[in-house]
């Protein structure tokens, strides 16, 4: 699909192409992107178009990336296993406390059964489903341009302490330690897992090849209500120099016409326009709504050596979480700092 | 060390059958015993792999524990993993052709030296002899990088005709040694017999000599052909477009898995599909296999 | 070597004495070896590999000269040098499984007939397969959903429930080092092999008639005999080892908590995931000197040897 996209936005060759949002800001800042600020500006609905993506769309000022398609990080919990263990299967957890409750009944119900599940060696699945419990508590991981890490938080280290008394106490299956992210789907739609975070990719995803599986979807919250998501998806770009700019435009006016943002969203995307989003998703499963107010509610955050803070299987991020969630209570102090220091000399020396 | 090798062998004495002491019969016992014991755990891992590519979908998942299939064979694991990608068949052809490619080119270039090694006589030859020889010295983890960038320069990156003449580059020291000691064994009459009857140059080396040396070829070759199809790192590093992966850099991909799930059915259908040529090719040229290992060793 | 081919020309019927035809064959030879010394080029970019390394060379955008800062900022690379101290412990670890269990292979497959060939070919096998797929296998052997060791140790009883053997790091190092005495011990059998086989059966059985202990005849007869095969396995395994990357990337993606980080791994994430080129092409040199050093400590050790013999 996006590949069809691509090749009639640019003809052949790439002129224009789609890309995961979150390395916006490090190809602009490597000069390989066109600036497309006329273009957006001239868009009579750009004040509806998805705000994270734009933010992180924008690089000193001027926009080099739109919104293509859209996937926000929720919580997922299984109906059935809830039902069992005498918790009501309509009502999803709202706090720290009512996760850890719940993940607590459900695990008792034994038979290889575990309360909750996260992927905890991967450092891209936990930007996109732990980070918004650090978010909806208040806290944040970057500054807004990303020229300060922000780690060393006592969110972070209660979000942190939070994941390691379920790890201690046998609520999380010993896969997750050495999960890189290739069970971060897989374990949820197995139904032995009662809570796990999750993306709203996960919604179309089930309904498709576990269509027996009875879950419920709401908001990641923070440690005593509120609530956060991220805001991931790919961007539209364009390669600088390039002399198709009617043809994009062509483009993006039907991608973001109603029937361009209903095709998205049959595709498994969200929406990424405001105003028709309702109706793009009418007549699907209603869970999306859910899934696509926590994108409206949704941050990005923004960096320009994201891949070496965050999604690199040896980076800062992901060997500060580890170590954090799978060690003991002294262990969150040291890491959470030592993650601070490395990710601060990371974003120093690409500066 | 030669001649300790023909003292052993030529002094090698007769062996009698004696009727065996019990001592020795428990000994011999215990000593077969201890034989299976290890050779079984060295084949386990490969037969546990082998065995459990064939369970069912709904098996796969589990331990194997027993590995073999329960339900009966299946080649469920072997269709999903058809299913990654341009399909298993794809990538397959793709590392075909580079161990093929390097095979060929590695005897081609290889056969040329070692004969020129051999039988010419030229300015600087002991340096250039020296030269290649010394490029084992080099370990290519070293140059990646800038291997990289010359390749993109040549607009070899992402190619796999890139990946053959760096593979062909890498297998060269051993190759032309090799060949270079083929050539030097051949006796120099039934060259200069041959130049009598007015056989020469490029004709002399394909119609007589070649003939004579194929073992060492045949070793030369194997050895390309395998580690071209082993080859992890380089391909891994040079090929950007998943369609021109190798087998092991896709098998990879199956190993991180996609949208959050790892299919080890299929993981354990490609490893297999991986391993079989390597274990067909070694079992028929074992000798060859051997011999070059050896040569190489000796020197 | 060279000094041998020469001998052998020499001794040739005298080729044509006309300098014309000499030329010729000059040519001719060369002409032979071309092919191959055009592809030896390919390691020129070793010198590119130092140009690059004063460099700070991003993929994209242009390079720019930095002198030795890349040389400085990696004195104080914590990780890099963590990585190198990691592939040092590795090397000693499996070094010494692989050479001791190779030795003890080869002592015990020595002998003929076809049943102990059949031994052989079976410890042999892993050799051929590739580190790739060994590592593919063994990822899965240790997964703790789905793999063979977890379930196995829990159903033996060793542990109570299944443990994820990768998530720490003794159990996680041990099963790789494991893994490669499985899939190399073999090769190391063989290159011992052709020492002990150069033993004369004469010598051994003599040596039992005078009364020498096993020990004695293994210290006095056996060592000496292999003790080149075993300095040439030494280099192998030692520069083998310290260039380590499949099995750790595949199995362990340098987990638990980047413990299990090789050198070659740390410069493939620097040059090829973080695109620092310049900066990957300063850590390679520390890694060439060292794997130098190495091979000379390590010639100068055999050939010691060799002329005390």
């Amino acid at each position: 699909m996006q590949k069809y996209a691509v090749a009639a936005a640019g003809g052949t060759a790439p002129d224009a192409l789609s890309l995961d949002l979150i390395y916006t800001p490090s190809f602009a800042a490597s000069g390989q992107l066109q600036d497309i600020t006329d273009l957006a500006k001239s868009l009579p609905y750009f004040d509806q178009l998805s705000k994270a993506h734009l933010s992180v769309g924008t690089y000193q000022d001027r926009i080099y990336g739109l919104p293509f398609s859209a996937d926000s990080s929720v919580l997922v919990w299984n109906k059935k296993l809830f039902r069992e263990a005498g918790l009501d299967p309509d009502k999803g957890p709202t706090t720290w406390a009512e996760i850890r409750a719940d993940a607590e009944k459900v695990d008792a119900l034994g038979n290889g059964v575990d309360g909750f599940y996260f992927s905890g060696n991967c450092g891209g699945c936990n930007i996109f489903t732990f980070t918004p419990l650090i978010w909806a508590s208040g806290g944040d991981i970057f500054n807004a341009d990303g020229t300060e890490a922000t780690i060393d938080t006592p969110q972070m280290r209660d979000a942190v302490a939070f994941y390691q008394g379920m790890v201690k106490d046998g609520l999380v299956p010993a896969g997750s330690q050495t999960d890189t992210g290739s069970n971060f789907f897989a374990a949820f739609a197995t139904g032995k897992i009662g809570i796990s975070p999750s993306g709203a990719f996960a919604i179309g995803a089930l309904n498709e090849q576990f269509p027996d599986l009875e879950y419920g979807v709401t908001f990641l919250p923070g440690k005593e209500g509120g609530s956060s998501s991220f805001a991931g998806g790919d961007n539209f770009v364009v390669s600088s120099g390039t002399d198709k700019m009617e043809a994009i435009k062509a483009f993006l006016d039907y991608a973001y016409s109603l029937e361009g943002q209903t095709l998205l969203a049959r595709n498994g995307s969200l929406p990424v326009r405001a105003d028709v989003a309702k109706e793009a998703l009418a007549g699907l499963d209603e869970r999306y709504l859910i899934a696509a107010e926590a994108m409206a509610n949704g941050k990005t955050p923004y960096s320009v050596v994201f891949n070496d803070l965050i999604n690199s299987a040896n980076g800062p991020w992901i060997s500060m979480l580890n170590k954090a969630f799978f060690g003991d209570e002294a262990s969150i102090g040291p890491a959470v700092e030592e993650g601070q220091a490395a990710m601060q000399s990371i974003i120093d020396t690409a500066g | 060390m030669s001649p300790v090798l023909d003292t052993a062998a030529g002094a090698a004495p007769p062996r009698r059958r004696r009727r065996l002491r019990p001592a020795d019969r428990l000994h011999r016992a215990l000593f077969h015993l201890a034989g299976i014991i290890v050779a079984v755990l060295f084949l386990a891992p490969i037969a546990f792999l082998v065995l459990a590519a064939f369970r069912p979908a709904a098996e796969a998942v589990s331990p194997p524990l027993p590995p073999w299939p329960k339900a009966g064979p299946s080649l469920d694991s072997f269709a999903r993993l058809d299913a990654f990608g341009e399909g298993i068949w794809h990538y397959a052809g793709n590392s075909l052709i580079v161990a093929v490619a390097t095979g060929a080119l590695t005897i081609l270039v290889s056969v040329l030296a070692g004969y020129g090694f051999s039988r010419y006589r030229f300015p600087l030859k002991g340096v250039v002899f020296v030269l290649i020889l010394a490029t084992i010295m080099v370990p290519f983890q070293s140059i990646l990088t800038p291997l990289f960038l010359v390749l993109a320069k040549l607009g070899l990156q992402n190619s796999l005709v890139g990946l053959v003449l760096i593979y062909v580059t890498l297998q060269l020291p051993f190759s032309v040694f090799m060949m270079r000691n083929a050539f030097d064994a051949i006796p120099k009459e039934i060259e200069e017999a041959a130049r009598i009857d007015g056989v020469r140059g490029l004709k002399l080396l394909l119609r007589v000599l070649a003939p004579l040396a194929l073992p060492g070829i045949v070793s030369v070759g194997l050895f390309a052909f395998l580690n071209a199809w082993n080859e992890f790192l380089a391909a891994l590093v040079f090929l950007t477009d998943e369609r021109n992966y190798t087998l092991p850099v896709m098998m990879m991909v199956v190993r991180q898995g996609r949208f959050g799930s790892i299919d080890w059915g299929a993981l354990q259908a490609g490893v297999t599909l991986m391993m079989i040529p390597c274990l067909l090719l070694f079992l028929a040229l074992q000798r060859f296999y051997i011999r070059g290992l050896t040569a190489g060793a000796v020197k | 070597m060279s000094a041998i081919t020469g001998q052998a020309l020499a001794a040739r019927p005298a080729v044509s004495p006309r300098r014309s035809r000499r030329r010729r064959r000059d040519l001719a030879g060369l002409l032979y070896v071309a092919p191959a010394l055009a592809l030896v080029l390919f390691v020129l970019p070793l010198g590119m590999t130092v140009w690059m390394s004063l460099h700070n060379w991003p993929l994209l955008g242009l390079p720019r000269w930095i002198g030795l800062a890349n040389y400085k900022a990696l004195w104080n690379d914590k990780a890099f040098w963590r990585s190198l101290g990691f592939t040092a412990h590795y090397t000693l670890f499996a070094t010494i499984g692989l050479l001791g269990t190779g030795l003890a292979l080869a002592l015990f497959a020595q002998g003929t007939g076809r049943v102990v060939a059949l031994y052989r070919t079976a410890f042999f096998l892993p050799v051929v397969i590739g580190f790739a797929s060994a590592s593919l296998l063994w990822a899965w052997l240790a997964n703790v959903d789905s793999g063979l060791f977890p379930a196995l140790f829990e159903a033996l009883g060793l542990t109570s429930g299944r443990v994820n053997i990768l998530a720490t790091f003794d159990p996680a190092f041990w099963s790789v080092t494991v893994m490669v005495v499985w899939k190399m011990a073999g090769f190391y059998m063989v290159i011992l092999m052709s020492g002990l086989q150069a033993i004369p059966a004469d010598y051994t059985e003599a040596a039992r008639i005078d009364g020498a202990s096993a020990l004695q005849r293994f210290r006095h007869i056996t060592l000496p005999l292999i003790r080149r095969p075993f300095a040439l396995a030494l280099v192998l395994c030692v520069s083998g080892s310290m260039l380590a990357f499949d099995q750790f990337y595949i199995i362990l993606a340098g987990g638990p908590q980047n413990q299990t980080v090789t050198a070659v791994y740390w410069i493939f994430n620097t040059s090829f995931v973080s695109f620092r080129l310049g900066y990957g092409a300063a850590l390679s040199m520390v890694l060439l000197v060292i794997l130098v050093a190495l091979s000379v400590v390590q010639m100068w050790l055999l050939r010691d040897k060799e002329e005390a013999r």
